[in-house]
């Protein structure tokens, strides 16, 4: 499913499963797994990583930034959304020209976060891709899961 | 302070009829202008000694300067003869009111070396130059390359900004300046919030921001403008930009969690 951003990007946005991602393991090629407490407190550690990553792999200072925001933006989601004393999992691939970054949390609801909220516009402002979906979890339990690709630079027009 | 106060309402007491005239113009009186600008002129020791007095805290000294110098236009814009005060007893609060404020908006949150603190400012210039030059933020090797320094040196610039409140002087000076009105970047009734379903709580949060984060938060998401864009826009740094909407966006989640 795709729209049509302002500026002319495409911006991939779905609720549903890719298919061509494999759901049950890591993104392929995962260069750096982040595993912490969902809890508020620890958002500052996945924050980083992603503004160490994308800084060394040469993102624009826009793009590290935009970055940083959309992967404190999924986190918090996961966060209030995740069981109580669950793990939230986060793994980062440097991919060339952009980054992938997956993170899942077990959670209470099956109902995935909702594309009308300010939360969905912020992220897909942010990201040149971005999905969110519900998979069953161990136990009977549900695991959120959001993936998304920041490229290394905006196709900006009109400065 | 009394007592240089008091020699220096002497030195300057030759401009209290310069002081009674600006206040007795009407406000789009042309003569405005010139007298306005002969009281910062002879008053800017003023501003000086006051700057030189917060010196040594790891401001620039230019920039204080100018920081106490806009204290200043503001205390002779504000002053009115009439009160019966005299101007230095409501100008010097009124300065260091302002230093005082810098200091606050404008400084380092932890303690970073010297040479830290230069390469951020270079690294801020550089940003806002290369912006210009290529119609989109630079990466850390498009800096490293313009200011002739490693690229890991870059990066140690970079995570120092981290620690800063605020980029640069012109910052303040911009947000001081009345002609420049954020408010005209978009309407008032942001059409661009239709279609967002918890609009109803988001509105009132949006409204309770002060104006510039408002409408930065609005161009981002809602413009979808890049920081870069932004901060050329608003006459800010792409810095300032990002870390304005990173802490706003934390503040309007949780104001709309809260709901």
């Amino acid at each position: 499913m795709g729209e049509v951003d302002v500026d002319g990007t495409e911006v991939t946005v779905s609720e549903h499963e890719p298919s061509t991602t494999t759901s049950d393991k890591p993104a392929p090629g995962a260069d750096v797994e982040v595993r912490i407490a969902a809890s508020p407190a620890h958002l500052s550690v996945v924050r980083a990583v992603a503004a160490d990553l994308a800084m060394r792999a040469d993102f624009t200072l826009d793009a590290i930034s935009d970055l940083k925001m959309a992967v404190d933006e999924a986190c918090s989601e996961l966060i209030s959304r995740s069981v109580p004393d669950g793990d939230l999992v986060c793994r980062f691939s440097v991919e060339g020209e952009q980054i992938h970054f997956a993170a899942e949390a077990a959670t209470t609801t099956v109902v995935p976060p909702s594309r009308e909220s300010f939360g969905w516009r912020v992220l897909t402002a942010l990201t040149d891709s971005v999905n969110t979906w519900v998979v069953p979890g161990p136990g009977g339990g549900h695991v959120l899961r959001f993936d998304l690709v920041k490229k290394r630079a905006d196709d900006v027009v009109g400065l | 302070m009394t007592q240089s106060s008091e020699r220096a309402t002497n030195d300057y007491a030759h401009l209290d009829p310069v002081l009674a005239e600006l206040a007795g113009l009407d406000a789009d009186d042309p003569r405005r202008t010139e007298l306005r600008d002969r009281l910062v002129t002879e008053f800017l020791p003023v501003a000086q000694h006051i700057a030189r007095r917060f010196g040594q805290r790891g401001e620039p000294h230019d920039d204080l300067v100018q920081v106490a110098t806009v204290g200043l236009i503001s205390a002779i814009d504000r002053f009115d003869p009439t009160r019966g005060s005299d101007f230095l007893s409501f100008a010097v609060p009124t300065i260091m009111g302002e230093v005082r404020r810098h200091f606050r908006d404008t400084s380092w949150s932890v303690r970073v070396p010297r040479r830290l603190k230069e390469l951020h400012l270079a690294i801020t210039g550089a940003t806002n130059e290369l912006s210009q030059h290529l119609g989109r933020a630079p990466t850390p090797s498009e800096l490293a390359t313009h200011l002739g320094i490693t690229k890991d040196e870059v990066y140690e610039g970079l995570e120092a900004s981290n620690a800063y409140r605020s980029s640069s002087l012109d910052e303040l000076l911009v947000g001081t300046d009345k002609s420049v009105s954020l408010g005209d970047a978009l309407g008032d009734d942001d059409p661009e919030l239709m279609g967002v379903e918890n609009r109803e709580a988001l509105q009132p949060l949006l409204q309770q921001l002060p104006e510039r984060e408002r409408t930065i938060i609005l161009l981002r998401f809602f413009g979808n403008l890049t920081q870069t864009q932004i901060a050329d826009r608003i006459g800010i740094s792409q810095m300032h930009v990002s870390r304005l909407l990173a802490r706003t966006l934390v503040d309007l989640r949780k104001g709309l969690l809260s709901e």
